[in-house]
């Protein structure tokens, strides 16, 4: 920590905050020369919440989002509610310095968030200051008061993680779970690509307010903000109950906002607060523009394409132990049984939980609590 | 003699090391290592030719505009459709024009603008401005707060920070005020593609919708602010920051050649016709010659990957599969790097003698090449910034760090201009009843598509090849393998490795001037 002359307190001098912190020590029966204890104990009562914020195997994509909130906006969050010891992207320092602010960050118990993925193949495929990733996240997992994987690459491996997945890449959790790591690891994902700036705050604030973590589905992700599909919170959904859909880009059912599940939409199993908290200070998100891809959910590269088919192996009711809700097909319309009849046929000719990818449903049918589209806990990240 | 290592460059896209050696005040050798490695090339081969930009767009989250663009255009080439409809084309423009109006104020500001401008410093200065003096509070309360903070543990006082405080001050308002403005330029890409980053509408063959009326007249609401604030902001501070460092045009020059394969598509749709045209100049001759994307040549002598993969063929020939890593160079003691020392491959193209030379890309070389074919709008801007660095009519002067940085800003200014013009055409097609937006081509096809248009940072071309509605093989030739090839296998260091050579550095415990010259290729 560097030396200062200035006051933790907006407005005051430093000089003027130790005269007020005299007065305070009067004030509660100690003499003046216990100024210098109220004032520690006032610093320390002012602090921030210490966030040190690491890029491994990632396209700075959820950074680039986190600076599109407006809610708060980045200079609120950077500078006035956290303090960011680091973060490669914003920071002013660089070298050895910047590592001194990793430290450092550390030293003052910092919140760890980490965007992503680990290579576990061939380690060196990322590297920072001479360390890998996967060495740094052993080295610093325990020293974190926790460790939230922000975006698709630090909770699963993301697109790097597509077969063959040259590198090994892999998500935080998965990871550290893995042979040599620290059994039992708790990391918080917050899955999308990018990861959203809104579903950090979100968490940061559970966790400060309430002084332990969120309730986490089995993939590690809130379920406070993954407990819906896009398709139940989706501005297209009347389109799908009423049987209308887009047939082909540019047609006149794109022109009037139909239904995207035609042209691959991924809505039906994909669990994430897009269609509350949206995109770019909320002015619009995906389902908007073109079909969701399904980033939030674990293995989407592999599982869930080609993106520009429908989705595959959709469980329906009666099958699985679904609720008709879960993938959105409605009751007594005629449409919908009709696009239900035809996924039926995808089940009928096993390629559903018999000889389709894993994935989609557990082996025992069910779905995870508030995950459709879910699969194994041991994961690794498409390393098939 | 001293070795230098910087291991995080930071305020980049990506990892990278710089290593220099530094002998009588001034870089001597240099060598560039980028520290991260995925294997794009690898793991998209197989996927549907429709999808590849869903993927493509993720190699660069802070570019994925252009790598989406070029990523649909190869395959739809490889499919059968060679031109897009005209609406398309707008609507891509559109979707470029957010990403450089935001890309450059995100660059000049947030990445760059910490090498000149001293933020403790800022608290240092006299105003009686209100909106100042709390910027002045906020800043006091963050640097006094005892705790590390984005400004800790930096060299401020280095004496390469020369501004007085009020003018620190004033800079770091815009600091903070630009955060806002890339936000609008985002915001106009979201309401037409979904989101930024990773956007949403791209398709094979054109886009999937049009924007609605509403939707291009909140983008051309959001734009005119992008283009205010790029007018009467960013290039007054660009001017400023010249004016203030008149050394940062007497280093940082380069290979010297330079390549754009052009950006920002006229209505022919031919990369002539383009706002920036393609072309290449070489040995700082302010001369164009035409250039062509299957002439790239990739050597991997220097690279973490055999020897014989490159040898200086093309992307098609290339690939990242036959990887040799075993550690990266040492950054305590003496060793300097030598052998294979980076993920990024070296690119090449051939010069008009037919030798394979190093080519700077980015801003810089598209603003120059432009010049160069007279075109009106990009002539006025740099002429205005060659008057007021006392530089008229010596567009020579560009060639170097000052270049690298006002170039960026030009281009923003040319590229917000034609912004509104594009979205104006497309609200007067939808008005006469013109919406054709998308061609369905050929999944089952048997070809191949090659499309080259820079991202901000500089020349990118995606490279594909189908058959039976699969790739069979992907390339992609980004402005890294350019700007920070290593070096080839004739031991020529990379641009960024030439540029660094005679960068002087005061201190070699505290290498300032070695980041400003590494930030101005936006690395």
């Amino acid at each position: 920590m560097h030396e200062s002359n200035d006051s933790p307190v907006r407005g005051l001098s430093r000089r003027d905050f130790l005269a007020y912190c005299g007065s305070l020590a009067v004030l509660i029966g100690l003499s003046e020369t216990g100024a210098p204890r109220v004032a520690a104990a006032l610093e320390e009562a002012l602090k921030k919440p210490v966030l040190v914020w690491s890029d491994f195997q990632e396209c700075l994509g959820c950074t680039i989002a986190l600076l599109q909130s407006t809610a708060p906006t980045p200079a609120q969050l950077l500078l006035q509610q956290l303090s960011v010891a680091y973060n490669e992207a914003a920071m002013a320092a660089a070298g050895f310095q910047a590592e001194k602010s990793f430290d450092d960050g550390f030293a003052e118990g910092a919140y760890w968030v980490i965007e992503g993925s680990i290579a576990s193949d061939i380690e060196g495929a990322i590297a920072i200051a001479g360390k890998t990733a996967a060495e740094i996240t052993k080295e610093r997992y325990s020293q974190a008061k926790a460790v939230i994987a922000i975006g698709s690459c630090a909770c699963f491996g993301n697109v790097q993680a597509r077969v063959p997945n040259p590198t090994g890449a892999m998500g935080v959790r998965d990871w550290l779970r893995g042979p040599g790591g620290v059994p039992g690891a708790t990391v918080i994902n917050l899955p999308r690509c990018p990861g959203h700036g809104e579903d950090l705050v979100a968490t940061l604030t559970y966790v400060l307010v309430n002084g332990s973590l969120p309730e986490l589905d089995s993939y590690g992700r809130p379920l406070f903000l993954y407990g819906k599909t896009i398709h139940e919170t989706c501005e297209r959904r009347a389109h799908f109950e009423a049987g209308q859909f887009v047939e082909r880009f540019g047609d006149e059912g794109a022109a009037k906002r139909w239904c995207l599940y035609k042209v691959g939409c991924k809505g039906p199993v994909t669990y994430a607060s897009c269609g509350i908290n949206r995109w770019n200070g909320r002015v619009s998100w995906c389902v908007h523009a073109g079909p969701c891809t399904g980033c939030s959910e674990a293995n989407f590269w592999n599982d869930l394409t080609p993106l520009a088919e429908p989705v595959p192996n959709v469980p329906v009711p009666g099958l699985g132990g679904l609720t008709a809700e879960q993938i959105g097909v409605g009751i007594g319309v005629a449409t919908a049984a009709g696009l239900g009849a035809h996924l039926i046929g995808q089940v009928a000719t096993g390629r559903l939980g018999k000889g389709g990818p894993p994935g989609l449903v557990h082996e025992n049918g069910s779905a995870a609590p508030g995950a459709a589209a879910a699969q194994g806990e041991t994961t690794k990240g498409g390393d098939a | 003699m001293a070795k230098v290592v910087i291991d995080p460059i930071t305020r980049i896209e990506g990892h990278l090391r710089i290593t220099c050696e530094v002998e009588n005040g001034k870089v001597k050798d240099a060598w560039n290592t980028c520290t991260l490695f995925r294997g794009f090339e690898i793991f998209m081969e197989g996927v549907d030719p429709r999808d590849t930009w869903h993927y493509a767009q993720r190699i660069c989250g802070v570019c994925p505009n252009p790598h989406a663009l070029n990523s649909a255009t190869a395959a739809e080439r490889a499919m059968g459709v060679a031109k897009v409809p005209d609406n398309a084309r707008l609507v891509r423009n559109m979707l470029d024009a957010t990403q450089i109006g935001y890309d450059s104020i995100l660059w000049f500001y947030i990445l760059n603008a910490f090498d000149y401008v001293n933020v403790p410093n800022a608290a240092n200065a006299k105003t009686a401005d209100p909106q100042l003096r709390a910027i002045q509070e906020q800043l006091k309360a963050v640097l006094g707060s005892g705790q590390t903070n984005l400004f800790s543990n930096h060299y401020w006082d280095h004496p390469g920070y020369v501004l007085p405080a009020e003018v620190d001050l004033v800079l770091t308002s815009h600091y903070l005020a630009s955060i806002e403005a890339q936000q609008w330029a985002n915001q106009a890409c979201a309401v037409i593609a979904g989101k930024f980053p990773m956007i949403m509408n791209m398709a094979a063959g054109g886009v999937t919708q049009l924007p609605s009326v509403e939707d291009i007249v909140y983008y051309k609401d959001m734009m005119s602010r992008v283009k205010e604030f790029t007018d009467t902001v960013m290039w007054p501070d660009l001017l400023a920051v010249a004016a203030a460092f008149p050394e940062l045009a007497t280093f940082g020059v380069g290979v010297g050649n330079h390549l754009t394969w052009g950006l920002l598509d006229g209505e022919s749709q031919e990369p002539g016709d383009r706002v920036f045209p393609p072309g290449a100049i070489f040995a700082k001759t302010l001369k164009t010659e035409p250039v062509d994307p299957s002439k790239i040549a990739l050597y991997t002598k220097h690279s973490f990957y055999a020897d014989s993969m490159g040898g200086g063929r093309g992307p098609f020939e290339v690939g990242q599969a036959e990887i040799e890593f075993s550690d990266y160079p040492p950054i305590e003691g003496d060793e300097l790097p030598s052998g294979k020392y980076d993920w990024t491959r070296a690119a090449r193209y051939p010069s008009p003698s037919g030798t394979d030379v190093p080519m700077e890309v980015g801003p810089l070389s598209e603003v120059l090449v432009a010049y160069l074919a007279k075109k009106p709008e990009v002539v006025a801007y740099v002429d205005e910034a060659l008057a007021a660095v006392g530089a008229p009519g010596k567009p020579e002067v560009l060639l170097s760090n000052l270049g690298r940085v006002a170039a960026r800003v030009i281009k923003a200014r040319v590229n917000c201009d034609y912004a509104l013009t594009w979205a104006d055409e497309l609200l007067a097609n939808l008005k006469a009843g013109d919406t054709e937006c998308f061609i369905e081509g050929d999944l089952n096809a048997t070809g191949e598509g090659v499309s080259g248009y820079d991202a901000p940072r500089g020349a990118l071309s995606h490279h594909v090849r189908i058959a039976d509605g699969k790739v069979t093989k992907y390339a992609a030739v980004p402005a890294s393998n350019w700007n920070l090839a290593p070096r080839d296998d004739d031991g020529v260091r990379g641009p960024v490795e030439e540029a660094l050579i005679g960068t002087p550095v005061v201190d070699p415990t505290k290498p300032l001037e070695i980041l400003r010259t590494v930030h101005t290729f936006d690395p």
